[in-house]
C-alpha cells in the first residue's frame, strides 16, 4: 500500500480518520495515561484494572520491573529500586544533596550533569528510569486503543525549570512518544475542570503531589485558558510529609544511628501509610517490627499536623506571591481547585479554604484529573477536533537571563511572561580589542549568578576587534510553547553569530538518545535505519497533509505559477516517501518548504488579519468590551 | 501584501496609536489573534508551519507586553515617531522630582524596622500609583501634541516611578512572607 493517498492539491482531502493520542501524568508516586475515546476523556487501565501506575522501577540482572510489583521490592533491595525519580530529573548530584534525603542509591558519574544511579542491572540515568516508566504506559495504550500513537502531552509540574522539562521530554523521546506538548500540570486540571463545568472567571489551581507543589491562577474565556501567574516549588511534596513522620518515629524510638537503606524505606512507607489514615481517622497507630527497629506507638491528627505546619505555611506563600504577581485579590478568585493527592490532608485543605476564604473544590478525583487534562488537549492538539475553541496559553514559571560583570544576572525575560516569548537584548565588550564573548544562561529570581540555576554556557567567537565598548551583541532569548529555550548570540556591526539549545549542560543530546535508543532492550531488533526512514516518512506524510489542507483553505493566495512549483515538489516528495531511502525524503521535505515558505508565513499573516476583520479603530470606543 | 512583522504593535491589535490603551479590549483582541496563530494550532502540521507559528505567537506576545507596560508603552511610541529613538542614560534633571525619590529610597531601606512596614509600604505604593498615574497623563498631553521633550522627561519620571513600584511589590511579599 502506498503511504500517502495522492489527491490533487487543492481538492478536497476526506476527513481523516479519528488520530490516536494521549495524555500521561508522569508524577512522583503515581503516574496514568488518558486518552479520548467517543469524546469522552478516560484514565486507561491495565490488564489489572489498575489505573494508576506506581512511579517506581525495580532494576535486576536481567531487566526491569515497573509498578506495583517494583514497590514490592523498595524495602527488601531498595539500592535496586528508584522511587520518586521525577525528584532527581534535571538535577545535578550537589541538588540531590540538597533534597536533604537519605538517599540509598549509590551515584556513579557524579561529576556529570546527569548522574547516574548504580544497579545489579544497569547504571542508569533519571531520564532513563522515567522512559521505563513511560515506556509502559505507552505500551498499555497502545495494546488498549489497538494502534500506533501519533503523539503524547506529557505534563510537568508549572514550576520545573528548564533542565527538568528538557529530561522529562527527553525521557519520552526515549520511550519512544512523540511529545505534541509538555503541558504544565495546572493547566491541564483546569482544563478537566474548566470544560466540565463551562465556568468563566478567573480559578486557582492549588497542586500538591508527592514531590512537586504548583499553584497557578488562571482566567477562563470562552474556551480560552489563560495562566496569568504561576508559583510553587519543585521540590515540596507528600514525600516531606512522609520524611518528617518518618523521623518523629526515629526520635519517638531512641534511634539515633543512621538508619538502613531498608529501614528508610520502612518508615517513609509506615510513615505514608499513618499520614493516609489519619485523613479519615483522628488517630494512628504505628508499628514497626523490622530487625533494626521496633516500636509501637500513634501519631494523633494534630502532632502530624505540627510536624507539616512549615510546608503547607509554605505553599501559602506561593499562593499569595502567585496572587500578586496575576494582580487579583483573593476575593476575586471565583473557585479553587484542588489536585494532587497530598491535597487529601485535611490540614491542607482547611488552610488553603482559610487562605482563599472559601471552600476548595475536589469534585474530580486528585489523582486522574492532570491525565484526563492532557488527554483532552492530545485530542486536540493531533487535529481530532479541528473546530476546537479551546487554547491554552501558558507562562514560563522562572525568570531567565545572562550573567553579566560582578557575578549579577541580568533578566531577559521576566517570570509569567506568557510562552512562546523571544526577547532580545544588547551587550557590549569591556577590553580594547576584544574578540570573544563567554555567555552563561540563567535562570531563577535571584540577582547573584551564584543564586540562580545555571543553565547553559557558550561562546561568541571571531569578531572583530573594536575598542571597549563599540562591539554590539546582541543576545536572542527564544522560549517555545513547551518552555524550552533556545539562545541566539549576534555581533551585530560584523554579522557572527552562535546559538544553543540549552541542552547540552543537562539535557541528552541527540547522539546519546540515539546511543540509548540502540542501547535499550526495546529497540535491539529494530534496525535504527528502519526508524530514521519511518520516522522520515511520518514527517513527510505530516508535511503533505498540512500542506493540502493550507492550500484547500487559502489556496487563492498563490499564483498559478507558484501553485505549479508547489505541485511539483509535492509530487517530488510523494515518491520520495514511497521510496526507502531517508535522507532522499529528508531532502524532498526541504526542497518542498523553501518553496512554500512564503505562502506559510503569507497564510499567517492573512489569519492575523481575519482574526481583526470586523475590527476598524474606530469601533473602538463602542465594543462592548 | 502587509507584513504583520512590520506594522505597529497598535495597528496588529487595530487600537488607536495613543497611550491611552483600553487594556480589556487589548486582552480581547489578544485572545482573538491567539486563537488563530497560536502553535498548539499547528502542532500537527509541518516543522515550518510550526516554526512560523512560533515566531508570529513571539511577536503577539510581543506586541501585548510592551503594550500593556506603562513606561515600555510610552517608550514605544517614541520609537514610532523617532525610529532611532533610545532612552539611553539620560536622567530627569527635575531637583524636587529627584529629592523626593531619595527620600523615599531611604525610607524603603528602614521601613523594615517601622512598627507595621506592611501598612507604610502600602501607603508608599498607593503614592507611586497615583504619581505613575499623574506623569502617565502628562506623557500622554505632551505626546499627542507632538512636545516630545516633554514626553521624554515624563517617560524618564515613570521609569523612577515604576522601579520604585517593582521594589515596593517586592519589599511587601518579602515582609509578609516573615510574617507568615
Amino acid at each position: 500500500m502506498a503511504l500517502l493517498q495522492i489527491s490533487e492539491p487543492g481538492q478536497s482531502t476526506a476527513p481523516h480518520q479519528h488520530r490516536l493520542a494521549v495524555g500521561i501524568d508522569l508524577g512522583t508516586t503515581n503516574s496514568l495515561v488518558a486518552t479520548v475515546r467517543s469524546s469522552e476523556a478516560q484514565t486507561l487501565p491495565d490488564e489489572n484494572g489498575e489505573h494508576i501506575l506506581p512511579s517506581v522501577v525495580h532494576y535486576h540482572e536481567n531487566g526491569v520491573i515497573v509498578g506495583s510489583e517494583a514497590v514490592a521490592r523498595a524495602v527488601s533491595d531498595p539500592m535496586n529500586t528508584i522511587v520518586s525519580v521525577k525528584r532527581f530529573m534535571g538535577r545535578g548530584i550537589n541538588d540531590l544533596r540538597l533534597l536533604g534525603t537519605k538517599l540509598p542509591y549509590q551515584f556513579v558519574d557524579k561529576e556529570s550533569a546527569a548522574p547516574r544511579i548504580h544497579t545489579t542491572g544497569a547504571d542508569v540515568s533519571a531520564i532513563e528510569v522515567s522512559a521505563e516508566i513511560l515506556k509502559v504506559l505507552k505500551n498499555r495504550a497502545v495494546e488498549s486503543l489497538g494502534g500506533e500513537l501519533q503523539g503524547a502531552v506529557i505534563t510537568v509540574p508549572a514550576y520545573f525549570d528548564e533542565a527538568q522539562r528538557q529530561a522529562t521530554k527527553d525521557a519520552a523521546s526515549l520511550a519512544g512518544l512523540n511529545v505534541l506538548r509538555l503541558l504544565n500540570e495546572p493547566t491541564a486540571a483546569a482544563v478537566a475542570y474548566g470544560l466540565d463545568s463551562g465556568q468563566e472567571g478567573v480559578i486557582a489551581v492549588f497542586d500538591l503531589g508527592g514531590g512537586t507543589f504548583d499553584v497557578s491562577i488562571l482566567r477562563l474565556n470562552h474556551g480560552v485558558f489563560e495562566v496569568l501567574a504561576t508559583g510553587g516549588d519543585s521540590a515540596l511534596g507528600g514525600d516531606d510529609f512522609d520524611h518528617v513522620i518518618a523521623e518523629w518515629i526515629l526520635q519517638q524510638a531512641k534511634h539515633h544511628s543512621d538508619p538502613e537503606p531498608g529501614l528508610v524505606r520502612t518508615l517513609m512507607l509506615v510513615s505514608r501509610k499513618a499520614k493516609e489514615e489519619l485523613t479519615e481517622t483522628t488517630q494512628a497507630n504505628i508499628n514497626i517490627h523490622t530487625e533494626h527497629l521496633q516500636w509501637l506507638g500513634s501519631l494523633s491528627r494534630d502532632q502530624m499536623n505540627a510536624l507539616i505546619e512549615p510546608f503547607v505555611r509554605k505553599t501559602l506563600m506561593s499562593c499569595r506571591r502567585a496572587l500578586r504577581d496575576a494582580g487579583i485579590n483573593s476575593q476575586d478568585i471565583l473557585e479553587v481547585v484542588m489536585v494532587g493527592g497530598s491535597t487529601r490532608v485535611p490540614y491542607v485543605r482547611n488552610k488553603v479554604g482559610e487562605f482563599f476564604e472559601r471552600e476548595p473544590l475536589v469534585s474530580i478525583d486528585p489523582d486522574q484529573v492532570v491525565a484526563i487534562g492532557a488527554a483532552l488537549q492530545a485530542d486536540v492538539l493531533v487535529g481530532n477536533k479541528s473546530d476546537a475553541d479551546m487554547l491554552l496559553l501558558d507562562v514560563i514559571p522562572l525568570s531567565l537571563g545572562i550573567e553579566t560583570m560582578g557575578g549579577l544576572a541580568e533578566k531577559i525575560i521576566q517570570r509569567n511572561t506568557p510562552i512562546p516569548v523571544s526577547r532580545a537584548q544588547e551587550f557590549t565588550t569591556y577590553k580594547d580589542g576584544q574578540t570573544a564573548m563567554a555567555l552563561h544562561v540563567v535562570q531563577g529570581e535571584r540577582e547573584l549568578v551564584s543564586d540562580c540555576r545555571s543553565l547553559a554556557h557558550f561562546e561568541l567567537r571571531g569578531f572583530p576587534p573594536q575598542v571597549a565598548g563599540a562591539a554590539r551583541i546582541r543576545v536572542t532569548f527564544q522560549v517555545d510553547a513547551d518552555g524550552l529555550l533556545s539562545v541566539h548570540a549576534r555581533e551585530q556591526n560584523s554579522g557572527t553569530e552562535a546559538s544553543v539549545d540549552v541542552k547540552p549542560s543537562y539535557g541528552l543530546t541527540d547522539e546519546e538518545i540515539e546511543t540509548m535508543l540502540r542501547a535499550s532492550i526495546d529497540y535491539a531488533e529494530e534496525d535504527m535505519q528502519a526508524r530514521g526512514l519511518r520516522e522520515e516518512q511520518v514527517e513527510a506524510q505530516r508535511v503533505v497533509e498540512a500542506l493540502d489542507s493550507a492550500i484547500n483553505a487559502d489556496g487563492e493566495l498563490l499564483s498559478d505559477e507558484e501553485k505549479q512549483k508547489i505541485a511539483q515538489a509535492r509530487d517530488k516528495l510523494i515518491e520520495a516517501a514511497n521510496g526507502d531511502d531517508g535522507e532522499t525524503i529528508k531532502h524532498a521535505i526541504n526542497e518542498l518548504e523553501a518553496v512554500c515558505e512564503d505562502f506559510v508565513a503569507r497564510r499567517m499573516n492573512t489569519s492575523i488579519r481575519n482574526a481583526m476583520k470586523g475590527h476598524s479603530i474606530d469601533e473602538y470606543a463602542a465594543e462592548d468590551k | 501584501m502587509t507584513d504583520v512583522s512590520s506594522t505597529s504593535y497598535f495597528d496588529l491589535f487595530k487600537i488607536p496609536t495613543s497611550y491611552d490603551v483600553d487594556l480589556n479590549i487589548l486582552q480581547h483582541r489578544y485572545r482573538e489573534l491567539q486563537k488563530r496563530v497560536h502553535p498548539d494550532k499547528y502542532a500537527s502540521g509541518s516543522s515550518q508551519e510550526r516554526r512560523v507559528s512560533m515566531q508570529q505567537t513571539s511577536l503577539i506576545n510581543q506586541a501585548l507586553h510592551t503594550l500593556k507596560h506603562p513606561v515600555e508603552r510610552a517608550v514605544y511610541l517614541l520609537q514610532l515617531k523617532q525610529p532611532n529613538f533610545t532612552m539611553g542614560n539620560q536622567t530627569t534633571m527635575d531637583a524636587a522630582f529627584l529629592m523626593e525619590q531619595m527620600e523615599m529610597r531611604e525610607k524603603l531601606h528602614v521601613v523594615r524596622d517601622l512598627e507595621d512596614p506592611i501598612a507604610e509600604l502600602e501607603t508608599m505604593l498607593t503614592d507611586v500609583q497615583s504619581k505613575l498615574e499623574h506623569y502617565a497623563a502628562e506623557f500622554s498631553l505632551a505626546y499627542d501634541v507632538d512636545a516630545f521633550d516633554n514626553a521624554k522627561e515624563a517617560v524618564r519620571k515613570l521609569q523612577f516611578l515604576y522601579k520604585a513600584k517593582t521594589e515596593i511589590d517586592e519589599l511587601i511579599t518579602q515582609v509578609e512572607d516573615e510574617l507568615m
